[in-house]
């Protein structure tokens, strides 16, 4: 039977969910009202718990030294607004927006683009290896919203469809995203609660997104085979290309862009040994980007998604509305029952019920929801928390690809194609996309179990 | 060089709004869009045109799509957009012509050029026009027309102000069944010729 407060959390959440899906109120609004009310009705009046206010909004984590640096197998806080995700994508949207602006994704892309001499082969197989590798340390969306843009100037003057090469950069894009700690939103809510690093998920998730990379060249490959032998692109399209270095809208400002991008890598890669945390890596490449260019800052500041900020801010508060009441033990409970405590039956209701669910819903609150849930049933269940990470990781990113509104670069990808006359219907997405995502779903469920289970 | 002139016609299902905006085509000699508009949009694109077909003027698939930092994979919300610009550039490049739904009395509402007309009907004339046309019984033309005017409505109070249908949103609205098609055609006709008159 459930508590008063218990049933009051469920029906904000659902409600959240459900106007989230419906879309007629812009999400952030929701999520937000939602959070008043989770404030309201389930701390204030039915728990009648300031201590449940204080930790959901968690505004003392600031205060605290594990916001900036921490150490490995620190006490992970679950509970509340989680800043230092807040504070980290912020940054990077600081920083892409900046190397957008100088024009250094454009240039990446022309320059691979005449790398391979404009075969469309070639073309597919390396925009999809670079969609990968950006995808691991920006943010999806921006990714595509720039890869389809140029693939389809590109496919325009070179007289080729831009579909398949579009819908396999998006693939990889969410592939690439499911490979770090900072790739994806789940990702870094992931690492950033419970104290993962950039090396853990590289280590972990990383490797099964590379295999699953390998895999899923060759599928697209098989699957557009037809389409990309009968493409030809003459010599008199190739010397009609605009050099790379002709899309660079500053000099200066590509240079600097380039600079900070490298430092957020390094100190990606290297928070583990620094103790340095991603909160801590948002500030510093946001006052970087910022100062480097004082009279554009403002500019920047403007272009912020602070749509996307406050939605992540008020779905923090909805989600420890649950965590607080128990509600989420509970499900873990039920969990527990159902794979009766066997770690590969656990691993592949995670991996494929996340899988699922994302593809249908926003991946953001699924995983937000999930993780204080896999938490509780590691405890009950003893099996090692890594493990469900991995596999949340995992199902959240992978499932989101399967069809246009799993993920936000799929939005993103299908819209820039649509706006330039390639339509993407739901059935010529999922045609291809669903197989794809199902094949990285096993080779990600046999990789764990075999891995970690056997 | 002669004034431009733009009369856009929103129209109930079955009213003969269509009908009337092609009589006025005709008679002012001025070009017609209708549903050919993916035609002039898309030419060359057969293919796509033919999906587009079943994306046009209709509600997005609240289910089936989403939204993204402005971006959407909803075919009915971005074919909407492509068809607003489309209908602005034809505006500002000076064409005359006569433009059937499409929101474009809201995409033209500052238009000085732009003769907004929204035609009804009673529902009698309608059912009877609606059977004949596709050779249906009055419960089928019944729930076809109802079923057009309400994707139609949620259509086109997406992306306007004034909800459709609503006076405040049309210089003009008539109901065809009293006249006819023909006469409704003239009676409009007359206006727009003594309203450039008046100017």
């Amino acid at each position: 039977m459930l508590t008063i407060e218990q049933v009051m959390a469920l029906i904000i959440f659902v409600c959240m969910f459900i106007f989230i899906i419906f879309d007629k109120i812009e999400r952030q609004y929701v999520t937000l009202f939602a959070a008043l009310l989770t404030i309201i009705v389930t701390f204030g009046i039915c728990m009648r718990s300031p201590s449940a206010i204080m930790r959901a909004l968690n505004i003392q984590h600031f205060n605290e030294v594990s916001f900036w640096f921490s150490k490995k197998g620190s006490e992970s806080k679950m509970s509340g607004i989680n800043w230092e995700t807040i504070i980290f994508i912020t940054g990077m949207m600081i920083m892409v927006e900046k190397m957008g602006k100088s024009g250094f994704f454009k240039w990446l892309c022309m320059k691979i683009a005449k790398l391979v001499k404009y075969k469309p082969i070639s073309l597919m197989v390396s925009f999809m290896i670079m969609s990968f590798g950006l995808a691991m340390f920006i943010d999806s969306i921006t990714v595509i919203l720039f890869l389809a843009a140029v693939t389809v100037e590109l496919a325009q003057l070179l007289k080729l469809d831009p579909v398949p090469m579009i819908l396999s950069e998006i693939f990889c894009a969410n592939l690439g995203g499911s490979a770090t700690m900072c790739g994806d939103p789940p990702n870094i809510i992931i690492g950033t609660t419970l104290h993962y690093s950039f090396k853990d998920f590289i280590k972990n998730t990383g490797v099964i997104a590379l295999m699953s990379l390998v895999a899923i060249v060759i599928y697209f490959l098989l699957v557009y085979r037809k389409e990309l032998v009968n493409e030809q692109v003459t010599q008199e399209d190739i010397e009609a290309m605009p050099e790379a270095k002709e899309v660079i809208n500053s000099q200066k400002d590509f240079l600097v862009s380039c600079v900070i991008f490298l430092l957020a890598v390094i100190l990606l890669i290297t928070h583990e040994r620094t103790g340095v945390t991603v909160g801590f890596i948002g500030v510093f490449i946001a006052i970087l980007t910022l100062i480097t260019d004082l009279k554009d800052s403002l500019d920047v500041l403007k272009k912020i998604d602070y749509k996307t900020l406050l939605f992540f801010i008020g779905l923090f508060v909805v989600v420890s509305g649950l965590e607080e009441t128990g509600l989420l033990k509970l499900l873990a409970k039920q969990i527990e029952e159902v794979s009766g405590g066997n770690t590969i039956v656990i691993v592949a209701i995670i991996i494929w019920v996340s899988g699922i669910a994302s593809a249908v819903v926003d991946n953001i609150p699924f995983a937000a929801t999930m993780l204080p849930v896999i938490r509780s049933l590691a405890v009950a269940s003893g099996v090692d928390l890594a493990v469900l990470v991995w596999a949340l990781a995992l199902g959240t990113d992978v499932g989101g690809s399967a069809t246009p509104i799993g993920a936000s670069a799929n939005v993103v990808g299908t819209s820039v194609a649509i706006k330039n006359g390639y339509i993407i219907t739901w059935g010529k997405y999922c045609k291809t996309s669903i197989p794809a995502t199902v094949i990285v779903m096993f080779i990600s469920m046999g990789m764990i179990i075999i891995r970690y289970c056997l | 060089m002669e004034k431009q002139l733009i009369i856009t016609i929103a129209r109930e299902f079955g009213s003969g709004g269509h009908e009337i905006g092609k009589i006025l085509a005709e008679r002012f000699h001025i070009t017609f869009y209708d549903r050919n508009i993916l035609e002039t949009m898309f030419a060359g694109k057969e293919k796509t045109q033919e999906v587009l077909k079943q994306y046009e003027e209709k509600p997005a698939n609240i289910l089936f799509s989403r939204r993204v930092r402005g971006h959407t994979n909803s075919l009915e919300e971005n074919l909407a957009q492509m068809q607003f610009d489309f209908i602005k550039e034809k505006a500002l490049s000076g064409e005359s012509f006569v433009i059937i739904g499409r929101c474009a009395e809201s995409v033209l509402y500052d238009n000085e050029n732009a003769i907004k007309v929204f035609i009804i009907g009673n529902q009698k004339n309608k059912l009877d026009r609606i059977m004949k046309k596709y050779n249906l019984d009055e419960k089928e033309a019944d729930s076809k027309i109802k079923r057009h005017d309400q994707s139609r409505a949620r259509y086109h109070n997406k992306y306007s102000i004034e909800k459709w249908g609503d006076a405040k949103g049309y210089d003009i609205c008539l109901n065809s069944s009293y006249l006819g098609i023909q006469k409704t055609a003239e009676v409009i006709e007359n206006y727009i010729k003594m309203r450039n008159e008046d100017k």
